[in-house]
């Protein structure tokens, strides 16, 4: 029992030591933020400008740049802009979406997902159609973008979603994905240029083996990765009209013209082209073992220009669009960037507009380019480019995207088509059986959207 | 003589193999660490092309330059706050709460212990929008306030004083206190349960011994209660500790400036959209990672004690 008191008699004195520490501390806390010393906590509300426009990203590689611009427009028109990072992307939607409901979301605010989600935020009235801004003057603003960066922020009359038509969002960026070269590689493998048909390009497997050196890397364990090479060469083999008329169920996937495009990842799987183990890569990796010169090609986007600077200054590498197969203009998957929206309820529309106008002109989209090295949206400013993100955006208006695209395929005829092409890749079924799988699994989502 | 060298050698064999295990499992343990180390003192370029753990040439600066870009000071500071306020209120309530629970007899006490218990079964994002829009319109009513009677303030103090001293509300105050509460609410259910098992086995005589000394239910609970339950406090320590020190989902919905984030806002300043800083990540990471591994070394040893608790207590 002695004992037992000792301990709570210890224990006593500890705790009432615990208490006073705990109180020093969280009064030491206070007065450091009441006298403003935490790191300018505070600071900033104190001495209000007349206008502040609060904006929430989840862009973590621009939050300096955005912070620059900030000081710089509030040096020119006193307008205060106070830009809060929220990241990573999943927590910033959660925001977003318990903001939204709150009624709470700030003055200018990003949106990731899909169109529907885009839809029902605007349908809520929490994004301002900017449409009237956008034409004004001989639509001054809206001829400033690429078409396709305007497109994924637009909605057209008689939309699906049943949203009044016109521009919702000011795009930031764009981005467009293509095929890049390590010139070095490409010269150890006794190769003078890219290629520029499908066949040349086949044809420089045999040099890639007799060289040890690996074709082409992406991150075709991402699917939707395969989904944009295959959509490249669709486009390209059978034209944007045959496309659209199979999505909507008018010609079938066995279709010659279909069993071609899946030929094509068998050809390149018998010609040596592809990296080893290339169906199950993340994009990471594939981006990780061309930078550090593992493969001579790479399937990739245009933030890749910020990635490799990153992981290899020294990397030499050029752009280039996927080798023609086919006679149709190809088209690549591009447009869809970063884009901030306007609160349709915020107290400073106009001034929030302005402000997004002046982020959009030529020379802030120059500085974001140049410090972010992401695709300007704003087209203007192209030849202020560095040589590989200039030739990224030369083929901005070639560009193609599904969320621009009249109608849609069925997730599941997605998954099958993708999957399928993991099977020709690793030499389990034929491009024919496939076409068959995929036509299949078509026929029963339509029969399925028929009855109901 | 025989029987003994083969007892010796099956003993010596099976600690052989069980220290081989441990030391597996340690260094699966260790290594993430040391990875974590290794990769802090290289550069962006090396952290993808040179193998080994502690690079030929360590580049220390990460260090500096993971606390400056990535402005711990600040953040570390918020999280000393905010790890000591809710651990605190979270030792109080739930060993107020357990105590009661256990010690006394109330209508209905089963059934509000399991509601208790059934709250560690909701999932966080779960809670995510309604706590968002609770605190939204606790600080709605709050500011209210504060405007009516501003006018009868400004009449006592200098209006420059009471207008700072609503911004520093709204702004830090406010966020900070909601942030603690959501925290302290998250961390309740399991220190209840922890503590009540604690409780239930105190031996009846030691509250009958206080009682005869003139000790009162709070007086029970403070001077012998709490002292005895010393060892599952220190486990409860550890766990809302580890758990304050990492949470930011919570921290990002509720707190609306950067000045009042934890220090788990500072790392993903590293963390882009497609490019990671890994060498600068590291760097803030290894920061992150100390104070916490200390706290976890001053309460090891009452760890085990607090989660094998009940055997005999007083």
């Amino acid at each position: 029992m002695q004992n037992v008191k000792s301990k709570m008699h210890n224990f006593n004195v500890k705790f009432k030591n615990f208490i006073f520490l705990f109180l020093i501390l969280n009064f030491t806390f206070l007065i450091f933020n009441l006298t403003g010393c935490g790191g300018g906590a505070g600071q900033g509300d104190r001495i209000q400008p007349a206008v502040t426009i609060n904006a929430w990203h989840w862009m973590t590689d621009r939050d300096d740049a955005f912070a620059e611009l900030a000081a710089r427009y509030e040096k020119k028109t006193g307008v205060k802009v106070k830009f809060e990072l929220y990241a990573p992307s999943d927590s910033y939607t959660q925001k977003v979406r318990a903001a939204a409901q709150a009624g709470t979301l700030p003055d200018i605010f990003g949106l990731l997902g899909e169109k529907r989600d885009f839809a029902s935020f605007v349908i809520a009235g929490h994004v301002a159609n900017l449409d009237s801004e956008m034409l004004r003057d001989n639509a001054a603003w809206k001829n400033k973008f690429f078409s396709r960066a305007i497109a994924v922020n637009e909605f057209l009359p008689d939309n699906e979603f049943k949203v009044e038509p016109g521009v919702y969002g000011v795009p930031l960026d764009v981005m467009n994905i293509q095929m890049l070269y390590n010139k070095k590689l490409l010269k150890d493998a006794g190769i003078k240029r890219p290629p520029k048909t499908w066949d040349e390009f086949l044809a420089m497997g045999e040099k890639f083996k007799e060289s040890g050196v690996q074709g082409l890397v992406s991150g075709w364990g991402e699917m939707w990765m395969i989904d944009c090479f295959a959509s490249n060469y669709a486009f390209n083999i059978m034209g944007e009209e045959k496309v659209m008329k199979t999505i909507k169920g008018e010609i079938p996937y066995t279709d010659p013209e279909w069993i071609a495009v899946f030929n094509l990842f068998k050809e390149m799987a018998d010609n040596n082209i592809l990296y080893n183990g290339i169906v199950t890569m993340v994009n990471k990796t594939a981006e990780q073992l061309f930078a550090n010169e593992r493969a001579a090609f790479a399937f990739n986007g245009s933030w890749c220009v910020n990635v490799y600077a990153g992981m290899n200054p020294d990397l030499d590498y050029g752009v280039m669009f996927p080798p023609a197969k086919g006679d149709f203009l190809m088209k690549a998957w591009g447009g869809a960037g970063s884009s901030f929206l306007v609160n349709g309820r915020s107290l400073f529309k106009q001034e929030t507009i302005d402000f997004l106008r002046w982020l959009s002109d030529d020379e802030q989209q120059a500085y974001l380019a140049e410090v972010t090295k992401n695709l300007p949206a704003n087209k203007d400013c192209i030849t202020k480019l560095t040589p590989v993100l200039a030739s990224f955006a030369k083929a901005m208006e070639d560009t193609t995207h599904p969320n621009i695209w009249p109608v849609h395929e069925f997730p599941l005829v997605i998954e099958a088509f993708d999957k399928g092409i993991q099977a020709i890749i690793i030499g389990e079924k034929s491009p024919a059986e496939i076409a068959v799988e995929v036509q299949k699994v078509k026929e029963k989502e339509l029969n399925k959207r028929r009855q109901y | 003589m025989d029987i003994n060298l083969k007892h010796i050698i099956i003993r010596r064999t099976k600690l052989s193999f069980i220290y081989v295990l441990l030391s597996i499992v340690a260094l699966t343990c260790v290594f993430p660490l040391l990875w974590m180390l290794g990769s802090s003192l290289k550069t962006q370029s090396t952290v993808f092309s040179d193998p080994s753990l502690i690079p030929a040439s360590p580049e220390w600066n990460n260090y500096y330059l993971a606390w400056t870009k990535g402005e711990f000071g600040v953040y570390f500071l918020n999280s000393v706050f905010y790890t000591t306020a809710v651990v605190f209120g979270i030792i109080i309530i739930s060993s107020l709460a357990a105590y009661g629970f256990s010690r006394l007899k109330f209508p209905g006490s089963n059934i509000l212990f399991h509601m208790f218990l059934a709250a560690m079964m909701i999932p966080l994002p779960g809670s995510f929008v309604p706590l968002y829009v609770l605190v939204n319109n606790i600080r709605k009513v709050l500011l209210e306030f504060l405007t009516a009677i501003s006018p009868f303030l400004i009449k006592i103090f200098p209006a420059h004083f009471v207008q700072q001293s609503i911004a520093f509300i709204q702004h830090q105050a406010f966020p900070r206190t909601a942030y603690v509460f959501c925290m302290i609410n998250v961390g309740l259910s399991l220190s209840i349960y922890i503590l009540k098992t604690f409780f239930d086995k105190m031996p009846g005589a030691l509250e009958d011994a206080a009682r005869i000394d003139g000790c009162n239910k709070l007086g029970i609970w403070r001077h012998v209660a709490l002292p005895l339950a010393r060892p599952a406090l220190a486990v409860i320590t550890i766990f809302n500790a580890l758990n304050v020190w990492n949470e930011y989902i919570l921290a990002q919905l509720i707190l609306s400036s950067k000045e009042t984030m934890p220090l788990q806002r500072g790392l993903i300043v590293f963390q882009g959209m497609h490019v990671t800083d890994y060498p600068l990540l590291m760097a803030g990471m290894t920061m992150t990672a100390i104070p916490i591994i200390i706290i976890y070394l001053i309460f090891q040893k009452h760890i085990i004690k607090g989660i094998t608790a009940g055997a005999v207590v007083g």
